[in-house]
């Protein structure tokens, strides 16, 4: 931005982000764009460690960035949009595109013309039309480039409309797919509502967020094959993943008995109507699951759902400080049996994220240790934030260090899915990447002819 | 004879056209000596103490270099990101800006 509008500019980088930079700049169209280099990692050297490397290496290639033009960078040619990239048997397909990074290294579906265009009955958009244009390699979203991934991923025709909805989804800015390469290794969880669930055969029940059933998983794949070769998210290059996951299978939630308790679904909580289909995204770095959440009241429940929240979402409250502007969103999946429980003793889901809000806390100095002296924010604390009304008075209440603060702003920061198995007592809290992956829903347009082209699916 | 059951498949590209058009860099400056530098930050990483390594040390080969300070600017990443990067043209502009130093991507 800075050198588009005029200003030379050096970026500094520490030593493990030059590739990314690198790859990046080919992104915003300056290949060229100079970087100044931090030698090794920050987080790791002494006061004198960092004078040094600062003194030896990074001063010079400042001076130079700003004074003398970097030699212009030729960027490689590229297929066109509906280019034959490869011809020959699955092997050789499949070797190509794992040469070309165009595969997760699973095998694909070879994207031919008949099944991409299978995909494309699915849906009354152009395959030329564009959702958006996608970070960090800025390519265009397009109809068609789904369908090929569709294909690739091993989805049937018939999903076509979840996976239109959710690119839709992926372009909102408010999500904010250009940081799904974070250091973190965030990755996105797909939550499903409305009959299309029973209708395609999602899994909803046991083992719900296990590859094992075609819709939930080959979705889930989907999803990063997407991210790989539209929005351009290469291990080694732009995603900067320090460890990472495979990717998340989509999670459908139970209708059946949310409609039973008279707990509104997901979708509803998004905004969207009570019969629509959608989808949900969000990015979370972790999380984990409750084993045996005992109980027969929501008093008894709900304190080991609270301090498990807490205890998972641990540094990301640096999404709860000015930081992140108060963009955490911590989700638990809880199960049928446990729901069924709650909402027996008439507490509804904004029952429960007020309980939480409320008992969902630290003391404030771990808060601050977690920020200040573990992760290196070195510039701030809580009572800046609240001094400077950049967060919710809550959080500085007093100047005792004990007194407990929430994780989040508010009590409809929270989300609460029912899924799992029906029959058993346990939950599972996922750790939210804040504004790096902010949760965004997504109503599915189904085609007209949506039953027909149903009833004739082989 | 074994028979080939590897098939016959025309695959399609599954990427899709880059949208960004290649552009020129800002024109660079002749010396730092005299100019105002901004610095940026995304206030991670210690940046506040790179930046303050680099003042220094920069001073030192170019006694006229002045300095903007990452904190006249506000975070370059995170909740208020958007709105800061649009203000960043013209905020550089009217400080008399004439390059930047902008950190930390670790």
């Amino acid at each position: 931005m800075c050198e588009a509008a005029g200003f030379p500019t050096s970026s500094l980088t520490c030593e493990g982000f030059v590739r990314q930079a690198a790859v990046t700049s080919v992104g915003i169209g300056m290949p060229n764009i100079p970087i100044a280099t931090v030698p090794g990692h920050i987080g790791t050297k002494t006061a004198q460690e960092l004078r040094d490397g600062i003194f030896e290496v990074t001063m010079d290639e400042v001076v130079t960035n700003l004074t003398v033009m970097p030699e212009a960078k030729a960027v490689a040619s590229e297929p066109r949009a509906r280019d034959i990239v490869v011809r020959g048997g699955l092997k050789a397909v499949n070797r190509y595109f794992v040469e070309h990074e165009y595969s997760d290294g699973l095998p694909i579906v070879p994207p031919t013309r008949e099944d991409i265009e299978a995909f494309l009955r699915y849906t009354p958009r152009s395959p030329d039309e564009s959702l958006g244009t996608l970070l960090p390699d800025k390519r265009a979203a397009t109809i068609w480039s789904i369908a090929v991934n569709g294909v690739m991923a091993g989805c049937r025709p018939e999903y076509m409309p979840i996976l239109v909805a959710m690119i839709e989804a992926m372009c909102d800015p408010v999500y904010g797919v250009e940081h799904s390469g974070n250091t973190p290794g965030a990755d996105t969880l797909i939550i499903l509502n409305g009959p299309i669930i029973k209708t395609l055969g999602f899994n909803y029940t046991q083992g719900v967020l296990r590859d094992g059933f075609l819709p939930n998983t080959s979705i889930g794949r989907f999803w990063r094959l997407y991210l790989r070769n539209v929005a351009g998210f290469l291990l080694h290059k732009t995603d900067k993943a320090t460890y990472g996951n495979t990717w998340r299978v989509v999670l459908a939630e139970n209708e059946d008995v949310l409609q039973k308790i008279g707990w509104e679904p997901n979708r509803v909580e998004m905004g969207y109507a009570a019969g629509d289909n959608t989808v949900t995204i969000a990015r979370y770095t972790g999380g984990g699951s409750l084993s045996s959440v005992s109980g027969s009241t929501p008093e008894e429940m709900l304190p080991y759902l609270a301090d498990s929240l807490q205890r998972f979402n641990n540094w990301q409250v640096t999404f709860t400080t000015s930081h992140g502007n108060g963009t955490l969103r911590p989700l638990a999946v809880i199960s049928p049996i446990i729901a069924e429980t709650l909402a027996k003793a008439g507490w509804s889901k904004a029952d429960v994220k007020r309980y939480l809000f409320e008992h969902a806390r630290r003391p404030a100095y771990e808060f601050e240790r977690q920020l200040r002296d573990w992760n290196i924010r070195g510039v701030w604390d809580l009572e800046d934030d609240v001094t400077h009304a950049r967060i919710p008075k809550v959080f500085f209440e007093s100047d005792d260090p004990n007194r407990m603060v929430p994780i989040v702003w508010k009590a409809e920061d929270y989300m609460i899915a029912v899924s799992g198995d029906p029959l058993r007592n346990n939950a599972y809290v996922f750790a939210h990447n804040g504004f790096l992956g902010y949760p965004v829903g997504r109503k599915i347009d189904l085609p007209k002819d949506w039953d027909a082209l149903l009833a004739q699916a082989v | 004879m074994a028979q080939n059951n590897d098939g016959y498949y025309e695959a399609y590209w599954p990427r899709a056209p880059r949208q960004q058009l290649m552009r020129e860099l800002a024109p660079r400056l002749d010396s730092l000596e005299g100019k105002t530098v901004a610095q940026l930050w995304d206030q991670l990483f210690k940046g506040d103490v790179v930046f303050e390594l680099l003042e220094e040390g920069l001073k030192a080969r170019y006694p006229g270099i002045k300095f903007v300070s990452w904190r006249d600017f506000g975070s370059t990443h995170g909740g208020e990101e958007r709105e800061v990067l649009a203000a960043l043209p013209q905020r550089l502009k009217s400080l008399g800006v004439d390059a930047v130093i902008s950190g930390m991507a670790c």
